[in-house]
């Protein structure tokens, strides 16, 4: 898309993980990257045209690093960038609180020989903690521009803009000592000839044991010279006691600490909140919300064993409220003792009681259960409704229209104020079709046909469910992601996932899975290694179904009964620690640590919600709309050729015997593979048509939803799974999931039937 | 007193006096070996170390706060020199004997901290407890330790970091985690979660047990 010749050179952002790099691209750029509160958002590098300036100039984001030696596939992708064969400067971004860690990374920008200006990001965090920067000091000791900004209200981007043209090589020169700089000197006469970046610094990372950049240089160097290296690193390593990596990075960071205590000050912190808001919280909102907490957990659990409950029963109405006193009674005392003396701001509040030990899981459980009522009740349940049977309903037969009304809650009173008589926009497509060609033909039956036309099945289904699920999912997922939540989450699970050979970072891509599997399976990146990246695309394609799936399921399960849906959640939840504990003993390699960045709690910003909601939504209809049409057509050709008879008859010895459901329902598995939601709704479909007046059976239901979630994943996650993994390792997991999954739907089947 | 030959003699009436509650002139003489000699158990007598009555010797106030510090030393470089140094026992004994002549106070205390303050040498013999002891044994904890000891909201420096793993030892130290720097522990349970500077670090058991502290 864009020459390199073009440009005159390239403008790289670069930082540590979780600093408003992709805030700032947006706005030097106009162009949308995702944007959260969690490190590891970005995983791959964007490209955009700088606006404001004259000539093209072309900025990049890269995914946050701490050290430009890199640990994970992320930091990887970013060094590499640093790293390619053409005229850059770099934006480095920096936390202005953390600078500490931001000097890390500018002293071996330094050290690569390239110009620099230094960001000094979320200026107003760093004043709301007390503390401050002598900007002056500091950009006179390293001669580069340094700017303030605050990403996200746009302050200082035009200060940024104008001083890309005067970037400088920051003067840092760190002596590493006598054993090391001898070393850097020999390594560097080795590398002689590669010119592209400053070759002290290439030294200094062949030194620190950097493979991935011996990978890069081996076909450059004479055969050889990379052993001598090795020697050259043996040879300097006997002197220390300590890996040579560590002691380099010892001196870097003794000097960037001198520096740092030369231009940052702190002084005495003080509490920010209005004494009115704390007292608001702390005397009203805390107990209330914890009150509704336990009443939740109470009425939720309780919902489990409704069957064994008398309905009206004085019990059913006394101990929910029991424990929603209890709950708020904790809280409120534990809030108070902890933090009302310590000054606490509200976020920082929000932030430790989210990663409480005991307190967090409640928390977690009424997130999970509002999320529900948003993506599985309002919005696999209202919206669709309306979207599928009275936006777009039938071609053959009107919808009869729907009303518009203002429903009061409590007093469950509904004003009417109108009734809009529009029939579904099938029905005015077929109408008009049928002026032109008889319902019989064969294109009326292609694009408007019940059970398979283009317009009447793949643009509705498309459409009319998986866009609000979708929709609603992303709403709820971006509020989670710009609150912080995300990464508290991984504290939590961190115990659990570890059974899995996982750690708790992994939390980030299989939640994000929930969302979509696709953009999820990119996301497994940020984990430190192979291993632990096959176990999560394995996971992520067997058993975390995504939010249109999910969205599907839990509306039609919940219509049939809550104990249902339990069953389900626990069936994929057992099978995703069982297959996660299998592969992480079948599977060679260590298990590596959790250490992650906790980014403060912040108010999530609405515009950004809705901007990435519609960015991902956005990408998920283009993705999804061609694909169901697709799928439909496959449908049509393959139902007027006979060849799904047939298919259904290959599969017949499974479906019907093995897992007890009628024969139909196989083609709704050949088409989860181009979508599963899809496959979802027409096996929802089949059962529903079979179930006739006695209803739907809930065992088939439950059996054929289980199957299908963990059945191979859709066209586009699989494309990505080859794509990150190879086609061998993703067809090996195909292999496995394709039997894997019918063999516990079977086991389920013969279970359910025992009672 | 700064002469070795003095200090070895009244290390061994102190080891004597373990074994048995008196210490005969002459077994003390035949037992002696250079550089004391004869000679200096005058010159122990006339500084007011040693009292010689007939055939026993007995130490002074001060000859025993002073063959108390010499014994302390001695034992505690024992220490150092088989637990943390894995020295072999017969060099141990031969240099534990140098060390002991040339600690000063200050870095005593500082063995004796490292290594938990110690009760007895490696031959099992009670280590005469100094200062720093009682003051730990009202505080219980010892000031180095790993992480994982911490309570939740103490502060700490972090002191050294021990790994069997390379690769951990870069990903903390790219992240900041290097000895020298401040922290918090936030909290220990699901995860530990430690607060260094404005930052927020989530780390597991495995690693919070490789990352020494000390309170501040």
């Amino acid at each position: 898309m864009f020459e390199t010749g073009v440009s005159a050179f390239k403008v790289a952002l670069v930082g540590n993980p979780n600093v408003g790099k992709s805030v700032i691209f947006g706005l030097l750029t106009g162009k949308y990257v995702t944007v959260s509160n969690y490190p590891g958002t970005t995983v791959e590098v964007s490209k955009g045209i700088c606006k404001g300036l004259d000539g093209r100039i072309e900025i990049v984001d890269t995914p946050g690093a701490n050290s430009l030696i890199p640990l994970s596939e992320d930091e990887l992708v970013a060094r590499d960038m640093l790293l390619e064969d053409y005229e850059k400067r770099v934006i480095q971004v920096v936390d202005a609180k953390n600078l500490r860690r931001g000097l890390l990374i500018t002293t071996q920008l330094a050290e690569m020989g390239l110009p620099v200006i230094l960001t000094l990001n979320m200026w107003d965090e760093l004043l709301d903690r007390g503390m401050n920067i002598d900007v002056h000091a500091l950009q006179e000791t390293l001669n580069i521009p340094i700017i303030k900004t605050i990403a996200t209200h746009r302050v200082g981007i035009n200060a940024l803009l104008s001083s890309i043209s005067s970037t400088g090589v920051p003067n840092l020169h760190i002596d590493y000592g006598n054993a090391i700089e001898e070393g850097i000197l020999k390594v560097q006469k080795i590398l002689n000839g590669d010119t592209a970046v400053n070759t002290r610094s290439l030294a200094i990372m062949l030194l620190s044991g950097d493979e991935a950049l011996e990978e890069k240089l081996r076909d450059k160097l004479p055969s050889g010279s990379l052993d001598e290296c090795h020697r050259i690193r043996d040879n300097i390593q006997k002197q220390f006691s300590n890996p040579l990596s560590y002691v380099i990075n010892i001196k870097r960071a003794n000097f960037v600490n001198a520096l740092v205590e030369r231009v940052c000050t702190t002084v005495s912190k003080e509490g920010k909140t209005h004494p009115f808001i704390r007292g608001v919280l702390f005397y009203f909102l805390v107990p209330l919300a914890a009150f509704f907490i336990g009443y939740k957990l109470a009425t939720l659990s309780m919902s489990l064993i409704s069957s064994r409950l008398q309905p009206e029963s004085f019990m059913n109405f006394i101990i929910p409220i029991a424990v929603g006193g209890v709950t708020s009674i904790w809280f409120s005392l534990y809030l108070y003792l902890r933090e009302y003396k310590e000054r606490s701001t509200i976020s920082e509040i929000l932030g430790r009681i989210t990663m409480h030990p005991v307190a967090a899981f409640p928390i977690l459980i009424t997130i999970l259960w509002i999320v529900y009522k948003l993506v599985g009740e309002f919005g696999a349940g209202t919206c669709v409704d309306f979207f599928e049977n009275k936006v777009f309903g039938s071609s053959l037969t009107p919808s009869g229209g729907f009303d518009i009304y203002i429903s009061i809650p409590f007093i469950k009173k509904i004003y009417n104020i109108t009734h809009v008589n529009f029939q579904g926009f099938n029905y005015y497509c077929g109408l008009l079709a049928q002026k032109i060609i008889s319902k019989d033909s064969i294109v009326f039956e292609l694009f408007l046909n019940e059970q398979s036309g283009l317009i009447q099945v793949g643009l509705t289904y498309a459409i009319a469910i998986v866009f609000p699920i979708v929709g609603f999912f992303f709403l709820a997922f971006g509020i989670m992601e710009d609150s912080g939540y995300l990464p508290r989450l991984a504290v939590m699970v961190d115990k659990v996932f570890k059974r899995i050979g996982l750690n708790g970072k992994a939390v980030l891509p299989m939640v994000l899975g929930l969302g979509c599997d696709t953009m999820a399976t990119l996301t497994t990146r940020i984990l430190n290694t192979k291993k632990e990246r096959i176990i999560a695309t394995l996971l992520l394609a067997l058993a975390i179904p995504c939010s249109a799936q999910l969205g599907v399921i839990s509306g039609v399960l919940g219509k049939i009964s809550g104990i249902y849906f339990a069953i389900y959640v626990f069936v994929i939840g057992t099978q995703l620690l069982f297959v996660g504990y299998l592969s992480s003993k079948v599977l060679p390699g260590t298990p590596s640590d959790f250490l992650m960045e906790i980014p403060p709690f912040r108010m999530p910003k609405l515009s950004n919600i809705f901007i990435k909601t519609f960015y991902r939504v956005h990408w998920f209809l283009k993705e999804a709309v061609p694909l169901f049409m697709l799928g439909t057509l496959a449908l049509f050709v393959a139902t007027k050729l006979g060849v799904l008879s047939l298919i259904e008859r290959i599969g017949a010895p499974v479906t019907k015997n093995f897992l007890g459901l009628p024969v139909e329902t196989t083609h709704g598995f050949i088409l989860g593979f181009l979508r599963r939601d899809y496959g979802a709704v027409s096996i929802f479909k089949v059962l529903e048509e079979k179930g006739g007046d006695k209803g739907i059976n809930p065992e088939q239901l439950l059996v054929s939803l289980v199957v299908i979630t963990l059945f191979i994943p859709c066209l586009a996650n699989f494309l990505v799974m080859i794509k990150e993994q190879g086609a061998k390792n993703a067809f090996l997991m195909f292999a496995f999931i394709l039997p894997y999954s019918i063999l516990i739907g079977g086991i389920l089947r013969v279970i359910l039937q025992q009672f | 007193m700064t002469e070795p030959g003095l200090e070895e003699i009244l290390e061994l009436i102190w080891t004597m006096k373990e074994e048995s509650d008196t210490v005969e002139k002459d077994v003390l003489i035949k037992r002696m070996k250079p550089p004391a000699k004869e000679s200096m158990l005058k010159t122990l007598t006339q500084d007011g170390y040693v009292k010689i009555t007939d055939t026993k010797v007995e130490f002074t106030n001060k000859g025993m706060a002073d063959a108390r510090l010499i014994i302390r030393r001695h034992r505690l470089a024992e220490r150092l020199l088989n637990d943390v140094l894995e020295v072999k026992e017969d060099t141990m004994d031969s240099s534990a004997c140098e060390f002991e002549h040339f600690l000063d106070e200050e870095v005593t205390t500082s063995i004796c901290t490292l290594l938990g303050h110690p009760v007895s040498c490696p031959h099992g013999k009670a280590i005469p407890p100094g200062e720093c002891c009682e003051k730990a044994n009202k505080e219980i904890r010892p000031v180095v330790m790993p992480l994982t000891e911490l309570r939740s909201g103490d502060r700490a420096k972090i002191s050294y970091i021990v790994t069997r793993y390379h690769e951990r030892l870069d990903r903390l130290s790219s992240m900041g985690l290097l000895p020298g720097v401040q922290i918090r522990l936030h909290q220990r349970q699901p995860t530990y979660v430690i607060q260094m500077g404005e930052t927020q670090i989530a780390l597991d058991t495995a690693i919070a047990r490789d990352i020494y502290v000390r309170l501040v």
